[in-house]
Order: C-alpha cells, then sequence, then structure tokens
C-alpha cells in the first residue's frame, strides 16, 4: 500500500560541513494537522535540518518530501508549500516591513487585497503597524521576528517551517504565537514543524517531538511516550530530554565543578 | 593600555570586517560551501588583493601624471599655449592632485557602509578597554581600509615627481599628498555620517524615496571631480591662459587658491623657481596663505577623524516616526516587477547601487549639456549626442553584473522564496534597459531640438535597445549559472569586484557590435546603416535570451 502523502517526510538526512557532520541519517515526519517540535541542544543539528528542508542547505545524503515533492527535483513548488522563519532574522536591511511584504506577496504570487487583510491582522495582532515603514535596519530583534512570523503566515502555507520562532518576542507576542499555531495546525490538513530548546514550550504546544543529539535522533513520539521510553514517571520533559541524551550526569557533574558561588 | 594593544585589537577587528566586506554573512548571506577555516584567511586575501587594485589604479594616476610631466614641451604647445611651463605643471599636478582626492573619496564612499554595517564597534564597546584605547583601536580600522591606497599615494606620488621634477621637487609634494589623504578621509567619514543619518534611517513611501535619491545624487560628486577634470582640463588651462595675459585678478586668485592647486605650484615652482611659474608678488602671496590654510585644515581633518571615527560607528539609523502611520495595505505586481522595485528601494538607501543607477543618467546630463557648449552645429550635436547614447549604453551594460549582487542582502532568506530565475534576471534585465532608456531619454531631450535629423536620433536609440537587453541576459545569465554552482558571488570594490568586470567583457562586447556595424556600414551605404545596426542587435537579442532562460532556479 502505498505511504499517505504528509506535509513534511525527512528520510535518512545528512548534512555535513567540511569534515564535520552536523546531521546523521535523520528520519522523521510531520503529519496533518501536528505540531512536531525538533528539541536540541545547541550545535545539535536542529538548525542544519531546518535548512536543509527549506533548501538553503545541500544535504549529502537522504531526501526531503514536501507533500511528497522532493526538494531535490521540484525546489520551486515545494518553497510555494512552506512558510519559513530562520533563526536568525537577517532580511533586507535596506527595506521597511511594507516593501519586504510587498516583496515577499508579489513573489508569492498573492492578490492585493488577500495579502493586505492578511497583513493588516497579522500587524495588529503582533503590534507591529508603527513600525511598518521604519527600515528594517533601524528595528529591534523582536520587530524584526515579528516581520518574519508575518511573511511566514502571509500565504497561509500548508507547512510552517520554524527555527526558533519565539526568539526575542514579548510575552504578549509568544502568548498569541502560541495560540496561533495551535489553531493553524488545528485546520487539519497543515502540519507545522518547530524547533526550540525550550523544554516547556515544547510540552505545551507540540503533538509529537524529536530529540536530537549530536545531528543523531534519540527519541521520538509524545511526550508522554518518551517519559515512559526512559522510565520518567511524571518529570518533566526538561529531564526526560537530559536522560535521553545521556547529559544527566554530565549536568550535575558540570555543576558540582562550578562549586558554590566565590 | 597603549597604541600596541590598539593595533593588536584593530587586526582582529579587521579580520572580522574583512569577513563581512567578502561574504556579508551579517547582511544576510548564506555560508559559501567549503571548509568553514578557509575563509577568514580567504577574506583577507581577497580584501588585500582589492586594496591592490586600488592602489594600482592610483599608481597608474601617477604614472599618467608622470608621463605628461615627462612630454610637457609636446602637451604645452598643444594643450596650454599661452601659460608658462610652470604654471603648466602646476595644472598637471592639479588633476593629479584632483583625481587622487575623488579617487580615495568614492573608495571610501563604497567601503563606508560595510564597515558601519559590520557591527564591530558595539562589540568593541562591550569590551574591558579603556576609552582612549577603543576610540585608538576604531581610528587605526578606518585608517586600515585606506591603508594601501593612502601608502601608494603618499609614496609612489612624490617618487614619480621627484624623478621627473627632481628630488626637491619630490618632497615639495609631499604636503600635497599628506593634505589629499587627509581630506579624502576626511570627506569619506562625513559623507559616511551622513549615509547613516539621512539614507539608511529614512522612511518608506514616495516622498522621502525622492529626498533619498537626491541625496544620493550628492553621492556622485566625487565621481564627476573624476570625470569633470577629464572634460574640463583644456577648459582648465584656458582659464589659466586668461589669467596669465589679464594679470592678477580677483578670478587668478580664487583658481590659484583653490585646492589643490597651491600644493601643485610648490612642487612647481621649487621645479622651475618663481620666475618659471610666471607669477606676480600677489599671487605668490595667495599662494602661501592658501598653503599655510589648507596645511592647517589638513591637520583639523585628521584630528577630527580621529575623535569621530567610534562616535560614527556607532550612531543609529533611526528615522522620525510620524505621529499617524500609514494603513497596512500590501501592493502585490508580478514578480519580476517585484525585483525590479525591490532593487530601487533598496538601491535608494545604498549609495553603492545608487551610484551604479545615477551614473549613466548623470552621464548622460553632463554629456548633453555639453553639446551646448562644444558643439555649435547641428552635425555636431548630432555625432555627440549620439555618442551620449553609446556611453549610456556602454554604461548600463558595464555596471549590470553589479545588480545581482544585491541579490546577496538576506539571501539567507530570499533562497527560501519560490522566485524563478527567469523572473529575477527579468527584474535585473528591466532595471539595465531603464538606465539606458532614461539616459537616453535625457540626452534625446536635450539634444532633439538641435539635432539634424531626429528620426536618425530616436532610430538609433530603438536599435541599440536589443543590444542592450542582450549583453544585460548574457551577463546575469552568466552570473544567475555561478551562483546555482557556487554559491552568490558577491561583487562590490573590496570584493569580488573582478567577477563583475570579467562578466561584463562579453556583454560589453554584445552591446558594442551593433555600434561597430553601425559605424561600418555607415561609411558605404549611410541609408542601411540603421537598419543594419538593428538587425544585428535583434539577432543578438535572439541568441541570448535562450542562454538566459535555459535554465530555471530551483
Amino acid at each position: 500500500m502505498a505511504e499517505a502523502v504528509v506535509p513534511l517526510r525527512v528520510d535518512g538526512l545528512s548534512v555535513v560541513y567540511g569534515e564535520r557532520p552536523a546531521v546523521d541519517r535523520l528520519s522523521f515526519t510531520v503529519g496533518r494537522g501536528e505540531i512536531y517540535g525538533l528539541l536540541g541542544s545547541n550545535g545539535a543539528g536542529k538548525t542544519s535540518t531546518i535548512r536543509s528542508i527549506v533548501g538553503l542547505v545541500q544535504p549529502v545524503g537522504g531526501r526531503v518530501e514536501v507533500f511528497g515533492l522532493d526538494h531535490r527535483t521540484m525546489g520551486r513548488r515545494v518553497k510555494e508549500l512552506i512558510g519559513y522563519v530562520p533563526e536568525v532574522s537577517l532580511l533586507y536591511e535596506a527595506l521597511t516591513p511594507r516593501e519586504f511584504l510587498e516583496f515577499v506577496a508579489s513573489v508569492r504570487r498573492l492578490d492585493p487585497k488577500v495579502a493586505s487583510e492578511r497583513a493588516r491582522n497579522y500587524a495588529n495582532a503582533f503590534q507591529l503597524v508603527e513600525e511598518f515603514d521604519e527600515p528594517i535596519v533601524t528595528l529591534s530583534n523582536g520587530t524584526r521576528q515579528k516581520v518574519l512570523l508575518l511573511a511566514a503566515f502571509l500565504h497561509q502555507p500548508p507547512l510552517l517551517v520554524l527555527d526558533e520562532p519565539l526568539n526575542g518576542l514579548d510575552p504578549r507576542s509568544v502568548r498569541i504565537m502560541k495560540e496561533l499555531l495551535a489553531r493553524y495546525a488545528a485546520n487539519g490538513d497543515r502540519g507545522v514543524l518547530f524547533s526550540t530548546h525550550t523544554m516547556e514550550v515544547a510540552e505545551q504546544l507540540c503533538h509529537r517531538v524529536g530529540i536530537l543529539d549530536r545531528g543523531v535522533l534519540r527519541g521520538e513520539g509524545t511526550v508522554a511516550a518518551l517519559r515512559e521510553k526512559v522510565r520518567a514517571g511524571d518529570a518533566s520533559l526538561e529531564e526526560v530530554f537530559l536522560r535521553l541524551t545521556e547529559e544527566r550526569e554530565a549536568v550535575r557533574a558540570a555543576v558540582d565543578a562550578l562549586g558554590g558561588p566565590e | 593600555m597603549s597604541w600596541r594593544e590598539a593595533a593588536r585589537l584593530s587586526d582582529v577587528a579587521f579580520t572580522e570586517l574583512a569577513l563581512q566586506a567578502i561574504f556579508a554573512l551579517r547582511q544576510g548571506n548564506v555560508l559559501p560551501p567549503g571548509p568553514a577555516r578557509a575563509l577568514v584567511p580567504r577574506a583577507r586575501r581577497r580584501v588585500l588583493q582589492s586594496k591592490l587594485v586600488i592602489g594600482g589604479v592610483l599608481a597608474l594616476f601617477t604614472l599618467g601624471g608622470a608621463y605628461a610631466l615627462s612630454s610637457a614641451p609636446l602637451l604645452h604647445s598643444s594643450l596650454a599655449q599661452g601659460i608658462s611651463s610652470g604654471e603648466f605643471r602646476a595644472g598637471l599636478l592639479t588633476g593629479l592632485f584632483s583625481l587622487d582626492v575623488a579617487f580615495l573619496w568614492w573608495t571610501g564612499m563604497q567601503v563606508l557602509p560595510t564597515f558601519l554595517a559590520a557591527g564591530v564597534f558595539p562589540l568593541l564597546e562591550t569590551l574591558p578597554i579603556d576609552e582612549r584605547t577603543v576610540a585608538r583601536t576604531a581610528s587605526l580600522l578606518y585608517l586600515r581600509l585606506f591603508d594601501l591606497p593612502a601608502l601608494t599615494i603618499l609614496v609612489v606620488t612624490p617618487l614619480f615627481v621627484g624623478l621627473e621634477l627632481g628630488p626637491l621637487a619630490g618632497l615639495a609634494v609631499v604636503p600635497g599628498a599628506v593634505a589629499t589623504v587627509a581630506f579624502a578621509l576626511a570627506l569619506s567619514l562625513l559623507t559616511g555620517r551622513f549615509f547613516v543619518r539621512r539614507v539608511q534611517g529614512s522612511r518608506g513611501g514616495g516622498g522621502n524615496a525622492v529626498v533619498r535619491w537626491g541625496y544620493l545624487v550628492l553621492w556622485l560628486l566625487p565621481a564627476f571631480a573624476m570625470f569633470g577634470f577629464v572634460i574640463a582640463a583644456p577648459g582648465y588651462f584656458s582659464l589659466l591662459r586668461s589669467i596669465a595675459e589679464t594679470g592678477s585678478s580677483t578670478a587668478g586668485d580664487l583658481l590659484f587658491g583653490a585646492f589643490p592647486f597651491p600644493f601643485a605650484a610648490l612642487a612647481a615652482i621649487t621645479a622651475s623657481g618663481p620666475d618659471g611659474m610666471g607669477l606676480a608678488a600677489g599671487g605668490l602671496d595667495v599662494l602661501v596663505a592658501a598653503l599655510g590654510g589648507y596645511l592647517a585644515l589638513a591637520a583639523v581633518a585628521i584630528y577630527w577623524v580621529f575623535a569621530s571615527v567610534r562616535r560614527i560607528g556607532l550612531v543609529p539609523a533611526t528615522g522620525v516616526r510620524p505621529l499617524m502611520p500609514r494603513a497596512v495595505a500590501l501592493h502585490s505586481v508580478r514578480p519580476a516587477y517585484a525585483v525590479l522595485v525591490k532593487d530601487l528601494r533598496i538601491a535608494s538607501r545604498t549609495p553603492g547601487y545608487a551610484f551604479l543607477i545615477l551614473l549613466p543618467i548623470l552621464d548622460a546630463l553632463a554629456l548633453g549639456l555639453w553639446t551646448y557648449a562644444s558643439a555649435p552645429s547641428a552635425t555636431a550635436a548630432n555625432s555627440l549626442g549620439l555618442a551620449a547614447v553609446t556611453t549610456s549604453a556602454l554604461l548600463a551594460t558595464f555596471f549590470g553584473p553589479a545588480f545581482f549582487a544585491i541579490e546577496v542582502f538576506a539571501h539567507s532568506y530570499a533562497r527560501t522564496l519560490p522566485l524563478s530565475g527567469r523572473s529575477l534576471l527579468g527584474g535585473k534585465v528591466a532595471l539595465v534597459a531603464g538606465m539606458y532608456l532614461v539616459a537616453s531619454a535625457v540626452v534625446a531631450g536635450l539634444t532633439l531640438p538641435r539635432v539634424f535629423d531626429p528620426t536618425l536620433f530616436l532610430g538609433f536609440i530603438a536599435a541599440e535597445l536589443p543590444a542592450v537587453l542582450a549583453a544585460s541576459l548574457l551577463e546575469l545569465g552568466i552570473l544567475l549559472r555561478r551562483a546555482e554552482a557556487r554559491g552568490l558571488p558577491i561583487t562590490n570594490l573590496y570584493a569580488g569586484a573582478w567577477i563583475a568586470f570579467l562578466v561584463a567583457i562579453p556583454g560589453l562586447l554584445v552591446a558594442s557590435l551593433p555600434l561597430v556595424a553601425f559605424q561600418l556600414a555607415g561609411a558605404w551605404t549611410p541609408d542601411l546603416a540603421l537598419s543594419l545596426m538593428g538587425l544585428v542587435a535583434l539577432a543578438e537579442l535572439a541568441l541570448a535570451a535562450p542562454f538566459a532562460a535555459g535554465r530555471e532556479r530551483s
């Protein structure tokens, strides 16, 4: 029987920088209506995985399929299906949010009325209206992040790929984003891939999580299933994460080595 | 902390600056393929190469000046009959100093935005080092942008002048060389501050865009100083001659006192004595007073540069917010048109790109106006007008590859958008064609009432258009293929300018071929010359279009 078409299928993905492997034969899927959290420490390979999915990094092995379309052969069609928020908000510094979003809306061939209405709604929600005509170079990191979020939602993509999307956001915007993502996925046909190293956020938001450590997937499933896997009772996701990545003892040793305050 | 510590810190900071200048990572470019550890040596090597190229151009200016000095008797009789040999030498050296100031200032204007955008200064401020060391580090870092070009002016100019006019004259050039470098560094920094305050932080909207483009025209002044010198050299010498004939006058005092003539005159007087300059006592007084004034001003300029670099490096680019924000509405357009609009908007806040767009247009304006001064007959105006259109076509073609470098900005984001290679090319080619058409319209507006054959003139503009499109498609098609295979080539003055130059060569050949056909055919079948030109241009477009559209960007 043929496999069901899912928003995202990553199969045996490997990424290498120079001689250093960043991602090693990684496989996972993001189903319809699902928010999938990719968790990991700094340098675990989350961003490399995400950059491979959106076509910024050329993997040395494996494949990425978005709604059944292979990124290598159907690159532009795949890009039409994805809304992406990068880890670092590197935008056209010389443009204003309005100018940047007009460019994005044009490249995505959005109807001006539809694009304007969506932009207005999101700009109001994220309190971005006052900065809409300021050059991006003058904006704070949090405001740039809001511009990127707006750009990602502008075409209401069936797959959202978000790399640390809550970075720099104020508490109000964080709450809005969480609610928004939950409702977005609840539509049933869409998928959300979400990377973070904030365990509480992942625990609240994600239907399933994948725990990445030095480029390898150490565990995957619902938080409850992962707890069961490491026999963690009702421990927090942070505890589960440390057990799966075998970092629990190392963390304790590191704290002991630091000692108390001097 | 000491100057030695500042030098060590500036070396580290310069590495970061070189990395940002070459790879533009803070501006959103993606990491190029290949081992990461090779990036820093590669960046430093490329910056050094670029400085060597700029130093080489300045050395060529000096070599040209030295050649002119060595051929003075011949040039003197053809260019400047009626003035003394000393004045002629002073005139030549004035030209050389003017070119040096203009070129070094122009270089500074091109690199200052990268210097300020690299984010080195805010980082320096957080380090536990004293205020004086931070200021010294910032100053040394700024000086390092200009080190090889400045050394070329300070060493090569006295050397060549000394070889031509004697060692004393060589030494007498040194104050002029120092003042030249000091003024260029100060002007670069001043315009850099101006850029951050008035251009980079300017809000969106049509009115602000007009103001920005107006400011950016000012940025072109140094480039036109170079251009103007070449065009105005005969006029300059005739002015000197008329002053020599009428004796001391206010105009003469102004000319003798204007920078950099006093420094040039100092070397000429050292070589041939005050009598060789044919100067009256009053003229000598003006020169001495001006020399003193300019040397004092140069000292102030150097002091100001050292005192201001750090402060300017920390100036935030902020605009003034209106009380009532504009309504949120997005005007989406076709992707190729969106690329064109985006490039124009970026260029309106990025002097390097604005320069490339404005230069052919202002060049056309200058040449169009020049026809009134130098071409009294309709035939001559016609020829000059056609030459101006030709220049516009070649300049637009030459600068075309540089517009591809705009894609470096936010490349790590833009590459995730479903933008086709054809739309990208369409937008860029439309920009180049637009530059050509606007420049041609300016020439046509200024010369059409005076040319003897308006039909030929307009036909010439139309016949060259397909060649400009073909040249641009060829250049940008090559760059697009290269970008797909090896990442985006960054092509600015300090990074990979050679790529833009190399790609421009076939483009210039394509743009030139119909012009050559027009000239050749004009010699034996004048009636068919324009048709032949148009046919050649259309044939080029027919060949270039499939090449450019042949591969689709994923």
